[in-house]
């Protein structure tokens, strides 16, 4: 645990998790109704792809030249008003903004959702100062009453059903129970409103920041983010150094495929521009606006020529929706302010630790490269970070910088010899039969319902967390009956 | 002087630009729109109305001036609003609209320049307790239902975010295509100097359980008019 609030075991922590199997209803439901919503976004907008290849190409433009961009950002941000504050580490970021607070006297603070502020644990290093620090998001501003970190990049609740939310409502906001997500986002909307008129400092993050203009561009749905960074006389915005893109016209690439992804909206509700704080006359927008660019371990990043396609990513979160593991297990189990498949890989880097583990909770399927707006190659990153953790460990490798041997743990080794064995047979249309209809029928007199639910070791391994699906006698051969066009002609 | 006016118009429509609104506000005179135009900014609007409306806002018809009035006096009847806030016109007058809500004994007030705390606090408070805004946007993008609405002294922010309902008016040559369109029509000099934000529907939620609930911490409805100002 390095700086972040990181640090505990994965592989651990799943185990429980997985146990949880409220845990995995609620995440299937709601991460199954995201992935409805992003296919049928995606089929009315025919030119997807290609905006989605022109972001591509503009993020590995941008990272390309981040040097360059970050110098012109700044000079763009100080010439339209803004003050530059650049933190190598997460704690230079915290002291920055806890000291501007007290400098600036501000009691009460409202934070827009931001992950970067979540990474560098802001929240309670403001409250240590003595400043009431209150989430706006909706999800974040569920988590906070609970006391929990969010559990997803852009759903932070995804963990919680309505009725676990009515209830924490009526413990912590003495109100009467009720689980209407209707009504209890009207009881939120009316908390929160006293606190957006109050608050004297208002944190946000920064979803890109254009260096030709020096704009800092913020995408949200509630009015959150455009509540913190309007009302409040002082606006710290927190930027990770990879948000930056070149010009106002690569803007609009982006912003066709981030919504479609994230939500499977095709905009979301708002998105903010800001250049700098009020001008003259002016009713609203905050007297004075700060920009803290934020390394923490980025550079390092960027240094490793494969890893640095990991700062490419937009946190739409889609990857952890399609993930098997982040399906099953959720965010908590990861120990990390970045779950998931993107979290696996950019966590060992910015918070080290436990979660240098992360990259092998993984089974590289790719459903998270399928996904992802921008095209990382996540399952590559996973390997290379396996090898780099693997190769670490072993110190006494002789000739560093090739891949060492890898050790198997037992069960892997024999998976892998199961598998091997079931392919042999399977590569047998003759065998396949045969020792398909003898497993059918020594499966068949403990099956209930076409399912084996125990079976004596080594298989027991299968059954204690799932059942065994009884090979059926003669769906070959009905398989392929069914294929055969019936007799009109007409396909059946 | 006049020549000059001509020839630049006759150049723009030779290339099919529209004229960028200016923001100290003048509103140009109504002018006869070529056929061809006049198709493509109803199927614009139409797009426009489709969109808006799949994200949950309402629209209100693509109407003349006078229509307007008269939707807009419907939308406060239908809300028994007692005070409404009203940002300073771009290119729709909004002083007919104005007279008719004082007719109808609601209290009106514009937006403007504010430059002391006292007044900015002032201003914010009425926001919070009217019971909606009227605003005109500065484009829409036909493709997502969205509005652009640029911040300035006459026309903040928060007209379009603190108030419970929104009323807002888009000229109807100022629906653009795409977003790309609206961007590079705003111009990224104004985007340098002025806030803007992209409104696309009313403000909404799905953090609890991915369901969608409209009216989180914005406005909860907003009711758009498409102003044909060419031809009446």
């Amino acid at each position: 645990m390095s700086n972040g609030p990181a640090g505990q075991d994965f592989f651990a922590a799943s185990e429980a998790a997985v146990a949880d199997t409220q845990l995995r209803r609620k995440l299937e439901n709601a991460t199954g109704r995201h992935l409805d919503h992003v296919a049928a976004t995606r089929a009315e907008f025919p030119a997807y792809e290609d905006e989605r290849d022109a972001s591509r190409r503009i993020k590995e433009d941008s990272i390309a030249r981040l040097d360059d961009l970050l110098a012109q950002l700044k000079e763009r941000l100080e010439a339209n008003g803004c003050s530059v504050f650049v933190a190598a580490d997460a704690a230079e970021a915290r002291k920055y903004i806890v000291d501007l607070a007290r400098e600036r006297g501000a009691r009460r603070v409202i934070k827009g959702k931001s992950m970067a502020t979540e990474e560098i644990a802001l929240n309670s290093a403001l409250a240590e100062a003595g400043c009431q620090v209150v989430e706006t998001d909706l999800g974040e501003y569920i988590v906070q009453l609970r006391g929990e970190r969010p559990s997803h990049i852009i759903t932070p609740a995804i963990h919680l059903s309505k009725e676990d939310i009515g209830l924490l409502f009526n413990e912590k906001l003495h109100v009467p129970y009720t689980s209407e997500p209707t009504a209890l986002t009207a009881l939120a909307r009316e908390r929160l409103r006293e606190v957006f008129l109050a608050a004297e400092m208002g944190v946000t993050g920064v979803n890109f920041a254009i260096a030709e203009t020096g704009t800092l561009v913020l995408v949200e749905n509630e009015g959150n983010g455009r509540m913190s960074s309007t009302l409040p006389e002082v606006l710290v915005a927190v930027m990770g150094i990879e948000k930056v893109i070149p010009s106002m016209a690569d803007l609009s690439h982006f912003l066709e495929v981030l919504a479609r992804t994230a939500t499977g909206q095709k905009l979301t509700t708002y998105t903010n521009f800001i250049s700098g704080p009020r001008r003259a006359g002016e009713a609203d927008g905050p007297r004075e606006v700060h920009v803290v660019m934020l390394d923490n371990g980025r550079s390092a990043m960027l240094a490793d020529p494969v890893l640095r396609e990991a700062l490419y990513c937009l946190r739409c979160g889609a990857c952890l929706n399609v993930c098997p593991i982040y399906r099953r297990v959720g965010g908590h189990a990861y120990g990390s302010t970045y779950p998931g498949p993107i979290g696996s890989i950019v966590s060992p880097s910015l918070f080290g630790g436990a979660t240098a583990a992360l990259p092998f909770a993984s089974t590289l399927c790719g459903a998270c490269r399928e996904i992802c707006p921008v095209k990382i190659d996540i399952p590559r990153i996973l390997l290379h970070l396996r090898w780099k953790e693997t190769a670490a460990k072993e110190t006494t490798d002789k000739d560093a910088g090739t891949l060492p041997t890898p050790v198997w743990p037992r069960a892997a080794r024999r998976a892998r010899s199961g598998v091997r064995m079931f392919s042999r047979m399977a590569n047998h249309p003759m065998t396949a039969r045969v020792m398909g209809r003898m497993a059918a029928l020594v499966m068949w007199p403990f099956a209930h319902r076409g399912y084996v639910r125990w079976m004596p070791p080594p298989f027991s391994s299968w059954t204690r967390v799932r059942d065994f699906p009884v090979p059926r006698f003669r769906r070959r051969r009905k398989a392929r009956a069914q294929l055969k066009p019936a007799k009109d002609g007409t396909q059946t | 002087m006049a020549e000059f006016h001509k020839l630049i118009a006759n150049v723009r429509d030779a290339l099919e630009r529209r004229a960028v609104p200016t923001h100290n506000g003048a509103a140009e005179s109504a002018k006869a729109v070529p056929t061809y135009k006049a198709a493509r900014r109803v199927e614009l609007a139409s797009q426009f109305a489709r969109e808006l409306e799949a994200v949950g806002g309402h629209y209100l018809g693509t109407v003349t001036p006078k229509e307007m009035v008269a939707r807009v006096r419907g939308v406060a009847a239908a809300l028994n609003a007692q005070s409404v806030a009203v940002g300073t016109g771009l290119v729709i007058d909004p002083a007919p609209m104005m007279e008719a809500l004082k007719l109808a004994g609601i209290t009106v007030f514009r937006t403007a320049a504010v430059d002391d705390d006292a007044g900015r606090a002032e201003l914010r408070g009425k926001l919070a307790r009217c019971d909606f805004a009227v605003v005109e946007a500065d484009c829409a993008i036909a493709a997502t239902g969205t509005l652009a609405m640029v911040a300035t002294p006459e026309r903040p922010g928060s007209l379009t975010l603190v108030p419970p309902v929104n009323v807002i008016l888009v000229s109807a040559d100022l629906i653009l295509p795409d977003l790309a369109a609206a961007i590079s029509t705003i111009g990224s000099a104004t985007i340098a100097s002025h806030r803007l934000a992209l409104i696309t529907g009313p403000s909404r939620t799905a953090d609890i359980e991915k369901r969608i609930v409209l009216g989180v911490h914005g406005p909860r409805d907003i009711y758009v008019a498409v102003v044909w100002r060419g031809d009446d």
